[in-house]
């Protein structure tokens, strides 16, 4: 019995090193990706991760991330004003801010005059911002529309009547002239052309790379499966630590052995009488 | 409840209601301006920020402003702005009322970011009491910072600096010594 001892050990010993190996090959993938993704995200302000967005398309395709199918657009002069999403849009630029409800646009002197919720944007012919103004700078409660007047003046509907304000918006006053006479700003169909470039812009500007990051770290990119994989990989590495550590300790228990084996046998040698002629 | 547990939600508890605490309309914009103008404020009149009023404001923020005309209110030698920054991620609005190109009261009116709400506190906004220009549209003295607000204490101060050159652009003051 004792004769098969140290060779079950062996045996034990290599089986043990497959199963470390194999399963170490196993997990590299995935701990190679909880490493990169763990790494990453521990630096999302520095590398403003939350801010910026993912534009490839796979990716977007893979999350579901899709453009509203409707969209709502104003013609202001020879400018389009649209809004898909929260987002609004001066032809194919970016608006700053988000807005839930874009309520019309006209274009009045050299400026264009955007409603969006309860607030009007003034902005220059090249969509910079003049000023936003909201309704401490005097905007009607309950805006609804905005249009010309016959004399080219910007005239609003409120909740409680029309509203007019001076050349410079500084200040409001009821609008007492002929409503027939206005053009209210109206809604007009986007070209499939700008929408089609639109949803493409909007698309980019919705998944944060954070987001992606998260969900490679936790496997969700992958489904509720990918949750399970990634625990397994959470238990390999549990695995790998206590088989490494215990490969390591039998190891050095082996050098050990035979560094006194070879100790006993010096000592052994040296203990012997010299034996005389 | 476990007796264990109970410091523990006490403590969760506390950090929830801090940062619920932060946040908030402290006064409502025009509440400011009638209490600066003693229930009669002007009306608003605005500077264009063109040229070098531009990039120096832009030079001031370290980035552009945020619109190309700025609002503002005067009555004799005072003048109020009604300003906004982003300290860390949302915009802190504030009022401020310069005379004489000096700080005469720095208030935060809207704070939204959920932490560092301690700048919107008299033993903070004290210290811009008085800060007039110095070279490179510098304050004339050291803010002092709070910690855990730093992002927001530079933005109190962008605005000061702000607020102070913008009243040198619409009254052409000149700094009065200090007392």
């Amino acid at each position: 019995m004792s004769h098969h001892h140290p060779r079950r050990r062996r045996l034990k010993l290599r089986s043990f090193y497959i199963w470390h190996r194999y399963v170490g090959l196993t997990a590299a993938l995935l701990v190679l990706i909880l490493a990169v993704t763990g790494l990453a995200l521990n630096h999302t302000e520095r590398w403003q991760l939350d801010s910026r967005h993912v534009t490839w398309d796979w990716v977007l395709d893979w999350y579901g991330v899709e453009a509203p199918a409707q969209s709502l657009s104003f013609l202001a002069g020879n400018q389009r004003i649209s809004q898909m999403g929260r987002h609004l849009y001066l032809d194919r630029a970016e608006l700053p801010g988000e807005y839930d409800s874009l309520r019309g646009a006209v274009a009045l002197r050299e400026w264009l005059v955007v409603a969006a919720d309860q607030s009007l944007l003034l902005l220059s012919p090249d969509g910079e911002l003049i000023e936003r103004l909201t309704g401490h700078d005097g905007v009607p409660a309950g805006l609804q529309s905005v249009g010309i007047s016959p004399v080219g003046q910007l005239v609003v509907r409120g909740g409680h009547g029309i509203y007019a304000p001076d050349e410079e918006f500084l200040d409001w006053g009821h609008w007492y002239g002929n409503l027939e006479l206005v053009q209210w700003s109206a809604p007009s169909p986007l070209p499939p052309a700008l929408r089609g470039d639109l949803a493409r812009h909007y698309r980019t500007e919705v998944l944060p790379l954070e987001r992606v990051l998260l969900d490679l770290h936790s496997g969700r990119i992958f489904g509720s499966w990918g949750v399970y994989l990634m625990d397994a990989a959470a238990l390999f590495l549990l695995f790998l630590a206590g088989s490494g550590s215990w490969l390591w300790i039998q190891q050095r228990r082996k050098r050990l052995t035979h560094r006194r084996a070879q100790a006993r046998a010096a000592a052994h040698r040296s203990a012997k009488p010299i034996e005389t002629p | 409840m476990p007796m264990k547990l109970r410091p523990v939600i006490l403590a969760l508890l506390l950090l929830v209601l801090q940062d619920a605490a932060a946040r908030g309309v402290y006064q409502d914009p025009d509440a400011f301006l009638n209490e600066v103008f003693a229930g009669e404020p002007p009306g608003p009149q605005v500077l264009w920020l063109r040229g070098e009023i531009k990039k120096t404001a832009e030079e001031i923020l370290g980035h552009r402003y945020g619109s190309l005309r700025v609002r503002y209110w005067q009555q004799g030698d005072r003048t109020a702005w009604i300003l906004e920054e982003i300290g860390k991620e949302e915009p802190i609005t504030t009022g401020l009322v310069v005379r004489r190109g000096r700080m005469e009261r720095l208030r935060v009116l809207v704070y939204r970011e959920s932490r560092g709400g301690e700048v919107r506190y008299d033993f903070f906004t004290d210290q811009f009491r008085d800060a007039s220009l110095g070279a490179d549209q510098a304050l004339d003295r050291t803010i002092d910072n709070i910690s855990g607000a730093t992002l927001s204490v530079r933005a109190l101060t962008k605005l000061a600096r702000l607020a102070l050159y913008f009243d040198g652009q619409v009254t052409a003051s000149h700094v009065t010594p200090s007392p």
